[in-house]
């Protein structure tokens, strides 16, 4: 009987390591296009006003991300406010759990089937690109190692750190904002 | 415990050797199929290839009802909607593909405009919108490269919105690949090289890149192996079909290995190339391999060295040093390359082709960075390696 309990409640704990994660993700992300140069650059290419999502299948957590233009990028949570331009989904929990914990790089999930693209690929890889510099940025380079097919060789550990406190500064002061509203 | 994890799928009967074509009628009719449609190009109307496809089928008591043999080379919406208009009037019920990549892919899109009704294809664009099987689909490749007779990929140009349509469904298969020594035997030597230097790269990339498995390594090994002991020999003997056939089977098994395991970075560099220079797919391919592999050595050692026996066989594998295997199999593509040029002129860098610019190396990077491929090169990718790659290829 304690296994069947045990059961659930370890699917709903990796349910919720994973909105977490997306909240996170969504937070930094927007925090990423307001700090870092290579970031805007990346995202100027998107049309202004392109939506995208990362979701887990079916009607799993989703994380929207809308590119405003001039690069930077706002989260939306996990509603889009209109149909969504580039969805990129995980196609289970566990698959999305894989890569969040960084037991699976993005770029290995990719070759292993566990995602789909619906949408144009270029932007899609493009996407995929900025979450890597992401994680580089705010992951221990012991961590993001395993999160990233290379670790950036030009990242010093000086422009690391003063990239990831502003990045979590930006998240925190983002997500009080979001709980006084 | 292993994070391994991998997927393999081709249920395409392959149906390859002597007096293969002879097989169509039978297996049509195995489909319920009596009335095929062939979908081709001039080139292969031109060298008579068609006759022996009809005669086959005839012989049989099948009746070919209507032959669309005007293809171009970068296929579009409006031909696919014209041959469909033709398949429809004369009540086909079945599909036959003869030719390279345009011709096949052309098919592919046409099976799906008959198959589901309508007029406008663009709805059918991105991956897995078919949900049902289509109509009865054969292919009959004329070159040995693409290994189109076994993906489950088609991109046709839509000209009004001047973008490139890509459809992706294993609904795409053909029923059957029909591949006969007969139908490669004409193909010209410099079409001969490059082809099969793109099924080369196809098993290569598929080897050593990121979605690599062991089915389609099986494959991508068997096909290096076939193109590596008969390129050379069809060059000497155009006639020989015995290498014709190995030949168009290593593209096929290629192709197989491929489409279940990705490409890299050769790729990525190659459809750019051929967006901005307009330089064939399978010349691109023979260009940036040898460079693409130094620009991976590090990531991809093992597998590299593994070639080697493929490559050069088993005397020269177990005569080199295993640590010098790895840059011996880069020795072997670029002993074959530079052979290809002295039989056919086969371009050995991008100048030699007179159709790139330099100053078009940079676009070129920057476009092949946004390339679906790159997401499988086993190394990350910035504009500053693409170019550098780019730079080695140039001169």
């Amino acid at each position: 009987m304690p296994v069947k309990r045990i059961q659930p409640m370890k699917l709903q704990a990796r349910r919720h390591y994973v909105e977490l994660m997306f909240q996170v993700m969504g937070r930094a992300l927007q925090a990423l296009s307001e700090v870092d140069e290579t970031t805007r650059e990346e995202m100027r290419a998107l049309p202004e006003g392109f939506l995208f999502e990362l979701q887990v299948m079916p009607n799993g957590p989703t994380l929207v991300i809308e590119h405003t233009g001039a690069g930077k990028m706002r989260f939306h949570g996990n509603r889009p406010p209109r149909k969504v331009d580039l969805s990129i989904q995980f196609k289970h929990m566990a698959h999305a759990f894989l890569v969040l914990s960084f037991q699976e790089k993005t770029s290995v999930a990719f070759a292993n089937d566990r995602l789909l693209v619906d949408g144009d690929i270029s932007y899609a890889i493009r996407i995929t690109r900025v979450l890597n510099r992401l994680e580089a940025f705010i992951l221990p380079k012991v961590v993001a190692r395993r999160a990233v097919k290379e670790y950036p060789a030009d990242l010093r550990l000086p422009e690391k750190l003063m990239s990831a406190m502003r990045i979590y500064l930006r998240v925190a002061t983002h997500s009080v904002e979001t709980a006084r509203a | 415990m292993t994070n391994k994890y991998y997927e393999f799928f081709c249920p395409v009967k392959v149906i390859a050797g002597k007096a293969a074509l002879e097989h169509i009628p039978f297996e049509l009719t195995g489909l319920a199929a009596k009335r095929p449609m062939i979908i081709t190009d001039k080139g292969v109307r031109a060298a008579g290839l068609l006759e022996t496809v009809i005669a086959a089928c005839e012989d049989s008591g099948l009746e070919i009802v209507t032959i669309y043999d005007d293809v171009p080379p970068d296929s579009s919406t409006t031909v696919v909607s014209t041959i469909a208009e033709v398949y429809n009037k004369e009540k086909c019920d079945s599909i036959i593909a003869i030719g390279g990549g345009s011709a096949i892919d052309t098919g592919k899109a046409v099976n799906i405009l008959v198959s589901e009704g309508g007029t406008d294809l663009s709805r059918f664009s991105g991956a897995g919108i078919l949900k049902r099987p289509l109509k009865p689909f054969f292919v009959i490749p004329t070159t040995a490269g693409t290994g189109s007779e076994v993906t489950s990929v088609a991109v046709i140009s839509d000209e009004k919105k001047g973008v490139k349509l890509p459809f992706t469904s294993s609904f795409l298969l053909p029923n059957a690949a029909i591949i006969d020594p007969r139908m490669t035997l004409t193909l010209p030597p410099h079409i001969t090289a490059a082809t099969a230097m793109d099924a080369m790269t196809h098993a290569i990339e598929a080897f050593t890149c990121l979605a690599k498995n062991p089915l389609s390594d099986a494959y991508a090994t068997s096909a290096i192996k076939k193109i590596s002991q008969n390129l050379l020999t069809v060059m000497n003997n155009p006639k020989d079909e015995h290498g014709r056939l190995e030949l168009a089977q290593a593209s096929a098994m290629a192709g197989i290995a491929f489409s279940n395991s990705m490409v890299g970075l050769v790729h990525a560099l190659g459809h750019a190339t051929g967006a901005i220079c307009h330089l064939p797919h399978g010349l691109c391919m023979s260009l940036y391999l040898p460079y693409v592999l130094e620009f991976n050595l590090e990531s991809i050692r093992e597998p590299l060295s593994e070639l080697l026996l493929y490559l050069e066989g088993p005397e020269v594998y177990s005569a080199t040093p295993a640590s010098r295997r790895a840059e011996a199999s880069i020795s072997a593509i670029r002993k074959l390359r530079d052979a290809l040029h002295k039989h056919c002129e086969l371009p050995r860098t991008l100048k030699e082709t007179g159709k790139v610019l330099e100053t078009q190396l940079e676009a070129i990077a920057r476009q092949a960075l946004d390339d679906g491929c790159m997401m499988f090169n086993p190394r990350e990718v910035t504009f500053d390696h693409a170019i550098g790659v780019l730079r080695r290829a140039w001169s």
